[in-house]
Parts: C-alpha cells; sequence; structure tokens
C-alpha cells in the first residue's frame, strides 16, 4: 500500500482527536467530537474544514479565460471578473470527468479548484485540450492549502482576521493577504451555508487555522461535510456523478449552456435526453444508503440511492436517488428496499434543508 | 482510549455487553462501540418470540455515517425489547450500559462460559486498536 499524503494541518487534527480515515489518497479527518454538533456548527454559528486535499490548477495569459470557458459545459465568458462558476468537466461524448468550480479571479487569471480524488485524471485531461491557447496552465495542488470557513458567523470572524474584507457576494472571489501573504478568497462552499474558502501557501492556512479556533470555529470533518452537502442535495463526485453519465441524468442540465460557440461536449450534449433523473426522498423510519434499491409500489426497481444519510437538522432519513427517467411513477408513491423490508419514501421538490447562504 | 468496562458484565468480541441474571440475558453495546459509532440514529431489534443463534446477527444499529450489526451473545427467545431506546437511540451514546437492547431467555447456559470477563474485554480492545 502506498502511502497517503497527509496536510499540513494533520499533526493539529491529531492533537485535536480526531478520527483519521483514508480518503482518496489522504489522511483527512472524518469527525473531531460528534458529527451532529459539528453539523450543528455550521448550520447555526460557524465550523473549518482542512479541505487541503483538493486540487487548485491556475491558467494564466492571453486566453485564460477563452481555455476555461472550453473545457468546461457553463458559462465562464459570460461570468464577471471576481465571480466563481460551478461546473462540470466533461468528454467529448458528454460523459462527466469531474464537477468543479472555475474562479476568475483577474483578467488572464483563473483558478480552477478539483476533486481530490480527479486531480491526475482532470491534469492531464485539460493538459491534452491545452493547445492552441496563449495561456499557461499549472498544477499548483501541492503548494496551496484550502481550508473552508462555513456557517451564519462566517464573515463576522473572518472580517478582523483580514482586517480589509468586503461583504463579497455569495460565488465571488477576491486576492487578499493574511499576515502579509497573498490569500483567495472565494464566498463558496459545500454546506449551503454563508461561508468563504481559503486558499492559500501552507504556511499562511497553518497560520491562520489556529485564528479561526482562537476565535471559536468548530473544527468539522469529512462525515458533517457530507451531511451538510446532502441536506442541501450538492452532488458529490463518485456518487451522483461518474465517468458513465452526462450531466442531465444528474439533474445538472442548468449548468450546460448549448448556445456557447464551442466547448468539449457541445455536439454530444446536444443531441442527449436525460435517461435518469435525479431525485430527493426522505424517511419517516429507516436511514437510506448509497446502493439501496427504490421500488416503485407494484415493487419494481427503479432507481438506486446514490448518497444517503441521516439528516442531523431534520432528524429523518434522506437520500438523492437516481432513477429511471421512463420510470418515476405517477403515483409519487417511492420505496426504499432496507435490509429486504420495503420502508415509504416521500418524494421531496426543494433541497430538504434550506441553508442561509446569501 | 479510555473506556468504561463494568466488571460485573460479560462481553463479546462484537462489543455486545450482557448481564446474566439467572437463565435471563440482557443484551447492549459497549461504552466503547457507542464511542467508535459516534451519533446513533437508528436501532432495529427483534421482536418478542424470536429465536436466536449465539454468533448470528440479531438487529442493526446506525450512526449517522455507518451501519452495524448486533450479533447475539447466546442461543434463545427475546422476551423483552427496550422501545424507549429503539424511539430514542441517542440514549446509548448518553449511556450504553444503562441502554439495554433485549433481553433473551437463554436455551444453553453454558454458552455464558463463551463471553469475555471485564479484563479479557478490556485487553481485546487495547489489542484491536
Amino acid at each position: 500500500m502506498t502511502e497517503l499524503f497527509k496536510t499540513q494541518l494533520y499533526d493539529e487534527h491529531v492533537k485535536l482527536g480526531a478520527k483519521i480515515v483514508p480518503f482518496a489518497g489522504w489522511d483527512m479527518p472524518v469527525q473531531y467530537t460528534s458529527v451532529k454538533e459539528e453539523v450543528l456548527a455550521v448550520r447555526n454559528t460557524a465550523g473549518v474544514f482542512d479541505v487541503s486535499h483538493m486540487g487548485e490548477f491556475f491558467i494564466e495569459g492571453k486566453d485564460a479565460e477563452a481555455f476555461a470557458d472550453y473545457l468546461v459545459t457553463n458559462d465562464i465568458l459570460a461570468a464577471p471578473q471576481g465571480k466563481a462558476v460551478y461546473s462540470p468537466l466533461c468528454r467529448e461524448d458528454g460523459t462527466v470527468i469531474d464537477d468543479l468550480i472555475v474562479y476568475k479571479l483577474a483578467p488572464g487569471r483563473v483558478m480552477i479548484c478539483v476533486n481530490a480524488s480527479n486531480i491526475d485524471k482532470d491534469f492531464s485531461w485539460m493538459k491534452s485540450q491545452h493547445h492552441g491557447f496563449d495561456c499557461s496552465f499549472t498544477n499548483m495542488s501541492h503548494i496551496f492549502s484550502l481550508l473552508a470557513l462555513q456557517g451564519p458567523k462566517s464573515f463576522e470572524i473572518l472580517k478582523p482576521l483580514l482586517g480589509d474584507l468586503p461583504d463579497l457576494e455569495y460565488y465571488s472571489v477576491f486576492e487578499t493577504t493574511f499576515a502579509d501573504s497573498p490569500v483567495i478568497l472565494a464566498r463558496t462552499g459545500y454546506t449551503g451555508e454563508d461561508g468563504f474558502e481559503v486558499f492559500a501557501h501552507h504556511h499562511t492556512i497553518k497560520a491562520l487555522w489556529p485564528k479561526l479556533l482562537e476565535a471559536g470555529v468548530t473544527p468539522c470533518g469529512l462525515a458533517a461535510r457530507d451531511v451538510l452537502r446532502l441536506e442541501v442535495c450538492y452532488p458529490l463526485y463518485g456518487h451522483e456523478l461518474n465517468d458513465e453519465i452526462n450531466p442531465y441524468d444528474a439533474g445538472l442540465g442548468w449548468t450546460v449552456k448549448p448556445n456557447k460557440t464551442k466547448f468539449i461536449g457541445k455536439e454530444a450534449l446536444a443531441a442527449k435526453a436525460a435517461k435518469f433523473k435525479l431525485i430527493k426522498l426522505q424517511l419517516e423510519k429507516g436511514i437510506p444508503r448509497e446502493g439501496y434499491s427504490v421500488l416503485n409500489a407494484q415493487n419494481e426497481v427503479i432507481g438506486t440511492i446514490t448518497s444517503g444519510t441521516a439528516s442531523v437538522v431534520l432528524n429523518k432519513g434522506i437520500a438523492l436517488a437516481r432513477v429511471k427517467i421512463d420510470k418515476i411513477p405517477a403515483d409519487d408513491i417511492f420505496m426504499i428496499d432496507i435490509r429486504s423490508k420495503n420502508y415509504p419514501a416521500q418524494l421531496i421538490k426543494k433541497p430538504f434543508v434550506t441553508g442561509g447562504h446569501k | 482510549m479510555a473506556t468504561n468496562i463494568p466488571a460485573n458484565l460479560k462481553y463479546t468480541k462484537e462489543h455486545e455487553w450482557t448481564l446474566i441474571e439467572g437463565d435471563t440475558i440482557t443484551v447492549g453495546i459497549t461504552d466503547f462501540a457507542q464511542s467508535a459509532l459516534g451519533d446513533i440514529v437508528f436501532l432495529e431489534v427483534p421482536e418478542v418470540g424470536t429465536d436466536l443463534k449465539a454468533g448470528s446477527t440479531f438487529g442493526v444499529v446506525e450512526s449517522i455515517k455507518s451501519v452495524s450489526d448486533l450479533y447475539s451473545p447466546v442461543t434463545g427467545e427475546v422476551i423483552a425489547r427496550n422501545t424507549d431506546v429503539e424511539g430514542s437511540p441517542e440514549k446509548i451514546n448518553e449511556d450504553a450500559y444503562g441502554a439495554w437492547l433485549i433481553k433473551v431467555k437463554m436455551k444453553d447456559s453454558s454458552e455464558i462460559n463463551k463471553l469475555l470477563t471485564a479484563e479479557q474485554y478490556q485487553e481485546f480492545c487495547n489489542s484491536s486498536h
């Protein structure tokens, strides 16, 4: 077995008593005290996640925005400078390589943040598409750490630490300094709450982490992060998204902009209709888990749970499920097979929990 | 890892505790188990009258992120289930040895000889972590 990577804050996590698990090739803190307490800290006050395992790529030069726009399905060129744009990254055939966020830092300067498990796959794909664009393309993942400060108190906690913190719009980004070192600050996150993602060199993040804890921020692990994102129905690559499906099958049609002049996957996606629908199911009793079958009233398997958990906020089982689009029952009766017993599930239209982001 | 392991109970390697009173055995999960699982949110135990076999699964305990089987320490019949804990499974986190799950009428009381003493269980926990 190859040795796992450790973030720069690994020793801090161990000192705090975190339970450490392997994730995407990294030794990551999965929980510190209690998943429930960590989730509630983010919903009610503020929590911080060390997500330094995630990848950062930089595109710089005249064609930086054009290259980013060509790579992804969402519209990068149309977004104003200083904005962040969520998008799938697709192959020519429309299948999803990864989902990511493109940050328009400045004219001719773009950062892309990708999933840890897909850094190498994404970088080699993007590199292979780079010819003809007048810009550099660099993987900076190894020199950047990333903290996600999330929760309604994030702004008031971060402001005094940074001195200069404008009240950024949600999904916008700006470059500033902390303790005289550069940081990229984005009002983004994966919890549905207001918050900031702070990208900076390792030594800067190591200096920021204790300041956040001193300010009363709760350290939160990957388990809480997964519950938080599922409560607000954000997809996770490897679960709702994978190499075999296209964005339409994952409910991400809104991120595909077919009117863009050119982007990878445009022709294939124009000819595709969704075969699956990603639906939200909630249970009064029982906890749905990934891989469980979804049934209709006739006991016919119509789909599979892609992510499931107990919701901390609702105290109920919640799940996202990929269901064959031609099998969606008109009577809205769904059941989930949990250990060979059928549990009734209610179809939910809006996210299970409404996050408080701006 | 410091855990609470009462001396008057017997234990299984699957982290159940048992209290033996005549031919009745009360079963729960240990403090070590509840701590490893984290916030417990769901419990499934068999109906009264169900026959259990030593070493086979009799139910499920779920935390927010995990599903774990429960294993019967002995062979016998379920004579009581703790509906209070079923309704509020977080009680297992609060008091693992107070929050019993089921009571079983043993068929063969010699099976209790296979259970671990508190010292043996402590040693088992130390060696497996």
